[in-house]
């Protein structure tokens, strides 16, 4: 017993370093946002110390120059704003093309799953065409765009869940009395939490890191997201301020960790129960 | 029910038309057509996709997505796989290295992408060399971004699978008289079969699809050689003046390749799953 | 029951409509189609009422003047006018994505032939615009036949801005440069001696995408000149590639006497070299009037600018490289009010005491139009000295390289003969110089 409490140690001893080693980067980058600009590609493994400390410049920068905290903001309301909209009209539209079997709910559900496999490439000139010409290059309604390029997953996974309710629940739900609407509100949906917990963090992760879509449907003129600005900061004005970038990383960087530690049980229960599921 | 159809459906239905399906067959259209901003599209046929298929640089990048969708897939799952082994022992703090390990999935590919590229290059100076010049240093370069993005999520998979199979199966296996690495390749990973479609299922997917991390590592230098196939559709569209059908014909294709490839290996490893 | 069987749709279709509210705003002047009739005929001058306009700038040096300056006219006439500046080496990728859009740019740029070539179904007929009227001379306006697609708006100049007190700390003037074999000999002296005097001759040649641009299109443009002057010719479907030798060794003179090692130079940008040349650890610097801006905390009387001397016979007469690659063009599928709010913004620009204030002092550009200031930007001025002097300035010929592309291929095959400088790495310079051109030229008809 005593060699396998020893193993034990020693296990844990390697994955500490292990585990420090893995979150390195994030904290050479953390260490090289206090550092003065021209130095931070010279000398990217050195702490930060007398005529290469910058102090807080490098995110002063960030926020004045390029505007981080109103792309934070975009950003942070564009990843609400469409995971709850993704998870309310999937989750029904999940629960009524199962409930409901006709021709139609079955090719609906067969679009959305060949929806999933298509790359973003086929679509992305045409999908930022019809966004622009429809009005939907907003934060409000890019929303739409996501729900309508999202939905495919989604209603994949919420149809799986949804499969597995014993219908007799609802069944008798609905002797009772209660309307289709009631009934989902009132039985199927608590009944559904996990599921919304694994797609709403797939969803989250997704759209919180976007690049691409949010690049070619937002009006940049008047909203860019996190992604967009790092991605600008790197080819923009002609000059690169490696400070301002690594400042914007950073904090790019910090609100998901601050979510993650806040929920990973929740977060990573979600990803397996979603991995199972799906 | 039936009537309440428009509620619960109509929100998603009109969304998934306007984001998915319309894009979609304009799409495939356009890849039949030559314009600038498709208010001067011109029919041309089939030009695109020869244009598409004869061009040295996308085919290149085919090869080189290959390569590295099945380097990323082995790396990935095996990593994943043996943390997945060691963090389900009897350990202390197995929970605490979950979180670690699991942390970098939550990070953009664009961020990423810098993360590294500050890394990479600070290491490749000292040897006076950096990721723009060879092509194979942006290889293993996304490897590793990928690795350390993807192992904590896979991780998470194989823990969870597991967790799942019954200690009486492996006990049983034990009592036989069963050697530990047999206990893995006869019991463990015939049981795990599901997980591993699903890890394998999405390293696959994920490693074709790349984009972001590929533009903001690398941007395909040195020369367009470490140009994915994504990136290469994309700066054929709106890099090349001209060449805007060809971007979308080859987007095409890549669709095509994507379907055939999921398809392929959803059976392969599928048949392999013990039925339960 | 009939009230059950409204509700859902009701609900239904209130959520639907939610959902779109909001965002289906912006459907005045639309652009799609071509508008018909607004071709070369004038809109008179009749006030621009409603309309706004839309720039896309391609200068990011410029860019916050552009801000300022729109926020100034909106201010005085009320219209409205919105700056979009796209990321440097993105402006095409930018242009595209924009002008598919419902808004898009009024106001674009083109560098030359070659980007009108594929914009010009896009570009409003300027003959007769007040703003070409102001024009000092028709050479700078972009023609196709017999329209006017685009005005350039500034002319500019390139040369090796170098740093006259650290030159004489070297124990040398600008006058004993006059050509390529004496930059090589005092840049090599200053190599040699590098630690005694503390600086390089060279800021680093960074090929990061902020500033590459500076060798692949701009240092590429000697050659290029060179070969047009000896064949005659101003455009060509197949260079030949005689001035290529002269090529890298200018090119190996940059990177061989410079602060950082060649290897390096993939990592490089556009704000190391300036930071170099701030911080006076570098004596010459290869870049435009444009950077006047990054390095005048040096002060004025300590810079000049030298002319890129490349090796060819005769070069003492040679002079600075002094053109445009800025076209304005305006936007013909617009809305006819909007199309007149631009040219009535671009001739406020160009005529009034602000647009010109803020054009030539600001922006420190030199304009071709009539209005143009005396410059209070040294580099320009010294530009000047060199016509005034009777050099022969070099004109700009880069704006016929057929594609991005090929800048793009050279850019690469340069910064990987910058790692490893040997005869094979410069083939493949040449192969993308040469073989590149004839492709893209190919595939751009």
């Amino acid at each position: 017993m005593k060699w396998k409490r020893r193993l034990s140690w020693v296990g844990t001893g390697l994955f500490t370093i292990l585990g420090i080693a893995y979150i390195a980067p994030i904290l050479i980058v953390l260490m090289n946002s206090f550092k003065k600009k021209v130095y931070i590609n010279k000398e990217p493994f050195t702490m930060p110390a007398g005529k290469t400390y910058a102090g807080w410049d490098n995110y002063l920068a960030a926020i004045n120059k390029y505007q981080l905290l109103s792309a934070v903001g975009w950003t942070v309301f564009i990843t609400i704003g469409s995971v709850l909209v993704i998870l309310i009209c999937t989750s029904m539209c999940a629960w009524y093309i199962t409930r409901v079997q006709t021709k139609f709910t079955k090719t609906l559900y067969f679009l959305c799953v060949f929806s999933m496999v298509v790359p973003f490439q086929m679509v992305m000139f045409t999908l930022s065409l019809i966004a622009d010409r429809t009005g939907l290059n907003t934060p409000w309604g890019i929303i739409i765009i996501y729900l309508g390029f999202g939905a495919g997953l989604a209603v994949f996974m919420f149809c799986g869940f949804v499969k597995g309710i014993p219908i007799e629940i609802e069944e008798a739900a609905m002797i009772d009395g209660c309307t289709p609407v009631r009934t989902f509100f009132n039985v199927v949906l608590p009944i559904m939490k996990p599921t919304y917990i694994s797609v709403g963090i797939l969803e989250t992760m997704w759209i919180w890191n976007d690049f691409l879509l949010p690049y070619l449907v937002l009006d940049l003129n008047k909203y860019k997201t996190i992604s967009i600005i790092i991605q600008y900061m790197k080819g923009s004005y002609g000059r690169v301020d490696m400070g301002a970038i690594m400042a914007a990383l950073i904090m790019a960087v910090i609100p998901v960790i601050i979510f993650y530690l806040c929920c990973q049980k929740h977060i990573i229960k979600g990803v397996a129960a979603g991995a199972v599921k799906g | 029910m039936k009537r309440y159809m428009p509620l619960f459906v109509l929100p998603t239905l009109c969304a998934f038309i306007l984001g998915f399906i319309l894009p979609f067959i304009m799409g495939v259209g356009l890849s039949f057509c030559k314009f600038t901003t498709v208010t001067d599209a011109k029919f041309v046929g089939f030009s695109n996709y020869i244009k598409a298929l004869q061009d040295t640089v996308f085919r290149h990048s085919f090869w080189y997505t290959a390569l590295f969708t099945v380097v990323s897939l082995l790396v990935i799952n095996v990593i994943a796989f043996a943390l997945a082994m060691a963090l389900t022992q009897k350990m202390r703090g197995t929970n605490i290295f979950r979180t670690i390990f699991f942390m970098p999935n939550l990070i953009g590919g664009i961020v990423l992408g810098y993360i590294w590229q500050l890394i990479f290059n600070g290491i490749l100076a000292k040897y006076s060399t950096a990721l723009a010049l060879n092509e194979w240093y942006g290889f293993w370069g996304l490897i590793i971004l990928v690795s350390w993005q993807q192992i904590g999520y896979m991780m998470i998979i194989y823990i969870a699978g597991l967790q799942a199979i019954p200690g009486d199966v492996l006990e049983a296996a034990q009592i036989d008289g069963a050697t530990g690495w047999q206990r893995l390749w006869k019991v463990t990973v015939p049981m795990m079969m599901p997980s591993i479609t699903i890890c394998s299922f999405l390293s696959v997917t994920n490693g074709f699809k790349l984009f972001d991390q590929n533009l903001s590592l690398t941007a395909g230098e040195p020369g367009k050689m470490s140009e994915m196939m994504a990136l290469n559709i994309y700066n054929t569209f709106y890099g090349r003046t001209g060449w805007e059908g060809v971007g979308q014909a080859k987007a095409v294709l890549f669709f095509i390749l994507v379907v055939i490839i999921g398809v392929l290996q959803l059976r392969a490893t599928r048949s392999k799953e013990v039925q339960q | 029951m009939k009230k059950k069987k409204v509700m859902p749709v009701l609900l239904a279709a209130a959520m639907t409509v939610g959902m779109f509210a909001g965002c289906g705003s912006n459907d005045a002047g639309t652009a799609g189609g071509s508008t018909q009739g607004a071709q070369g005929t004038q809109a008179a001058d009749k006030s621009s009422g409603d309309g706004s306009v839309y720039y896309l700038n391609f200068k990011p040096e410029a860019d916050e003047q552009w801000q300022i300056l729109a926020s100034e006219y909106t201010k005085e006439t009320g219209v409205p006018v919105t700056v979009l500046t796209a990321a440097s080496g993105e402006y095409e990728k930018t242009l595209k994505s924009e002008m598919a859009k419902t808004d898009a740019p009024t106001l674009f740029q083109v560098n030359g032939p070659v980007g009108l070539a594929s914009w010009k179904d896009y570009c409003y007929d300027l003959s007769g615009a007040d703003v070409t009227g102001q024009l000092t001379s028709e050479d700078f306006a972009l023609k196709d036949g017999d329209q006017t697609l685009g005005i350039g708006y500034v002319i500019e100049s390139y040369g090796i801005i170098y740093n006259k007190a650290l030159l004489e700390k070297a124990g040398y003037t600008a006058a004993d440069i006059t050509n390529f074999a004496s930059l090589k000999k005092v840049a090599e002296d200053i190599t040699a001696r590098k630690d005694e005097l503390g600086f390089s001759a060279f800021t680093s040649a960074g090929m990061d995408g902020s500033s590459d641009w500076r060798f692949k299109t701009h240092l590429a443009n000697l050659p290029i000149y060179y070969e047009y002057k000896a064949d005659g010719i101003d455009n060509t479907d197949a260079i030949k590639g005689t001035y290529l030798d002269n090529y890298r060794q200018i090119w190996d003179l940059y990177i061989n006497n410079a602060t950082c090692d060649p290897k390096l130079l993939s990592t490089k940008t556009g704000d190391d070299a300036v930071a170099e040349f701030a911080t006076e650890e570098a004596v010459f610097y290869q870049n435009g009037t444009w950077a006047y801006n990054d390095v005048k905390d040096l002060g004025d009387d300590n810079l000049g600018l030298l002319p890129i001397y490349i090796g060819v016979d005769g070069e003492e007469n040679q002079g600075i490289c002094t053109g445009t690659e800025n076209y304005w063009c305006v936007n013909k599928n617009a809305a006819p009010e909007d199309i007149q709010a631009t040219l009535d913004f671009m001739n406020w620009c160009v005529t009034s005491e602000t647009g010109v204030n803020a054009m030539c002092k600001d922006m420190g550009f030199v304009i071709p139009f009539k209005s143009n200031l005396d410059s209070e930007n040294v580099l320009v001025n010294a530009a000047n000295d060199y016509l005034d002097a009777g050099k022969t300035p070099v004109t700009w010929n880069f704006t016929t390289m057929p594609s991005e592309e090929w800048k793009n291929g050279v850019g690469s095959a340069l910064t990987a003969y910058a790692a490893d400088q040997s005869d094979a790495n410069w083939d493949a310079v040449k192969k993308a110089f040469v073989e590149g051109w004839a492709t893209e030229a190919a595939a751009a008809k």
